[in-house]
């Protein structure tokens, strides 16, 4: 498996904060790659040293092969860039401002069309033609991700594109990639764990600007599991009789847990 | 090519629908009506009230007496609303963070600044053209236009100025990222030049000569050489302050 994006010895500070210190890591083509870290671990940092839109103080970054360079970067045209909180143009219509994307990054015309007709289906937005400036946050994350996708990028980067949104909008968006995992390989930066179980094959771990955790998923839990297990049943199930059967057996629980509601399968519940 | 057509375009559809093109075309259509009736209107309507019972008899105004109405009125608020007007051109993308996308998707930087600049220098033209037309008009309406002198000199020496203005709301926007250090570069630049002009020596070098006294060039008072090297200067400030903007960008973290 070649690899999609290599970072390494990559280094950065905004003054005298050092924000990126050392960070090694690479994507494989193919994963769905979650880059985990909490708020202001330096994730938005990474992701624009890797667009050339942040100078780094040192280390290299490859996509595809390439080097990134800061500033005009040609590397870009492997890539599709969802960026935290997307900006558009908000006096335009999808249809144009997708076109524009087009027009810009060299597509044909019939390609454009196509293209575009296409991945606003992918996102859910076709057949809309108000103002983008009239969208709301999710409207806008799912033309981010059109965006994005228009000119048949390699690596799409995404950078905390559930973060904002509600959990029926988040499951759209994890939807959306998962639905693209086949033809690119996605990153995505998040600091909501559940997302990544659910989506993703690797993560790395970013903390203090260092790499705290990396593998894929069934590696990492292989090598850090837990001495037991939880089994979950039905609310409807007698919990004597689960017990009484287990007892006959000899197996004796450690502790026995009444399950909660979670609030998001409620929601989830009512919503849908 | 086609990219900086497709960004040209975008910034031809934003002046339209953000009404910034609505309302410079409309503020000099206005300055267009006004020189010439002001220039007519105003001696007339002295001379009808006379203050305080003195009777003022002015000179009858002539078609020069709307020349100078146009070129205070365009020298003076114009610009200013000209670059107030434009001061975001750069700000803006920065501000709402709408750059990003286009640049990802391969669009080259420079190609954002001579964007931007084609389109307001356009729409600059435009308004300047239709403000000078609708002024010609009532003032041959009205007037003998008389010989002029130095016409073209005359009238291209204020466009050219607009166009500086132009370039230094750019790089102003370009260096600072903000509506305000847009405005307060080129601001900063036209106090510079008029504090300049104070010496006489300076005068026909500075470009904010080719602002301020083109009546004088009209009526033969000031020779074309007066103006000359103002312009050459002026053009080449265009040039390299444009220059400037797309290094700066280049370097610019987003
Ligand atoms: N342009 C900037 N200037 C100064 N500090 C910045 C800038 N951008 C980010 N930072 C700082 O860098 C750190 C990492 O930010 P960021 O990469 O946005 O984190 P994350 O995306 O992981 O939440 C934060 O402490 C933030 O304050
Ligand atoms: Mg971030």
């Amino acid at each position: 498996m070649t690899d999609v994006l290599t970072i390494q010895n990559l280094t950065k500070s905004f003054g005298k904060e050092t924000v990126i210190d050392g960070l090694t890591f690479s994507v494989p083509e193919g994963s769905i790659f979650g880059f985990i870290g909490k708020n202001g671990a330096g994730k938005t940092t990474t992701m624009k040293m890797t667009l050339g839109l942040l100078a780094a103080d040192s280390g290299e970054i490859t996509v595809c092969g390439e080097r990134v360079s800061f500033g005009q970067t040609a590397t870009n045209r492997h890539i599709g860039y969802l960026l935290d909180v997307p900006e558009f143009y908000g006096y335009m219509r999808p249809k144009e401002y997708l076109w524009l994307c087009g027009e810009i990054t060299g597509l044909e015309n019939a390609k454009i069309k196509s293209r575009s007709e296409e991945l606003l289906k992918l996102v859910g937005l076709a057949g809309i033609n108000k103002k983008i400036g009239s969208f709301s946050r999710g409207m806008k994350q799912r033309l981010g991700i059109a965006q994005a996708l228009l000119n048949e990028p390699k690596l799409l980067i995404c950078d905390e594109p559930t973060s904002a949104l509600d959990p029926v909008g988040r499951k759209e968006i994890l939807e959306i990639l998962r639905q693209v995992k086949d033809k690119t390989t996605v990153i995505f930066s998040t600091h909501i764990i559940s997302d990544v179980e659910r989506i993703c094959d690797r993560i790395a771990v970013l903390d203090k600007g260092r790499l705290a955790l990396s593998g894929t998923i069934a590696e990492l839990k292989a090598k850090h599991k837990s001495g037991g297990f939880t089994a979950t049943f039905d609310a409807g199930t007698d919990k004597e009789r689960v017990l009484g059967v287990l007892a006959e057996n000899h197996l004796q629980p450690i502790g026995v847990e009444e399950t909660e509601q979670t609030i998001e399968n409620l929601f989830m519940e009512v919503i849908l | 090519m086609r990219a900086y057509l497709a960004f040209t375009k975008k910034e031809f559809i934003e002046n339209l629908r953000t009404y910034k093109l609505l309302i410079l075309l409309a503020v000099f259509l206005l300055f267009g009506v006004m020189s010439p009736l002001v220039a007519k209107l105003v001696p007339e309507i002295m001379q009808n009230l006379g203050i305080g019972g003195i009777k003022i008899t002015l000179p009858e105004a002539t078609a020069m007496d709307s020349w100078v109405q146009f070129f205070k009125n365009v020298g003076q608020i114009g610009l200013l609303v000209l670059a107030v007007v434009f001061a975001g051109i750069m700000s803006n993308e920065f501000s709402r963070g709408t750059l990003v996308n286009v640049l990802t998707k391969g669009l080259k930087r420079h190609t954002v600044i001579f964007s931007k600049l084609t389109a307001a220098a356009l729409i600059w033209t435009m308004s300047y053209l239709l403000c000078l037309a609708v002024t010609y008009g009532y003032t041959v309406y009205f007037w003998d236009m008389g010989e002029l002198q130095h016409v073209f000199l005359a009238f291209f020496s204020m466009w050219l100025f607009g166009l500086l203005l132009v370039v230094l709301l750019i790089l102003g926007g370009t260096l600072f990222k903000t509506f305000i250090g847009s405005l307060l570069l080129a601001g900063g630049a036209v106090v510079a030049m008029t504090l300049l002009n104070i010496s006489p020596k300076i005068q026909k070098y500075n470009p904010v000569t080719l602002c301020g006294d083109n009546t004088a060039l009209l009526t033969g008072v000031k020779n074309a050489s007066d103006f000359v090297p103002a312009v050459i200067i002026c053009i080449a400030l265009v040039v390299v302050l444009t220059t400037v903007s797309v290094v700066v960008f280049d370097r610019k973290q987003i």
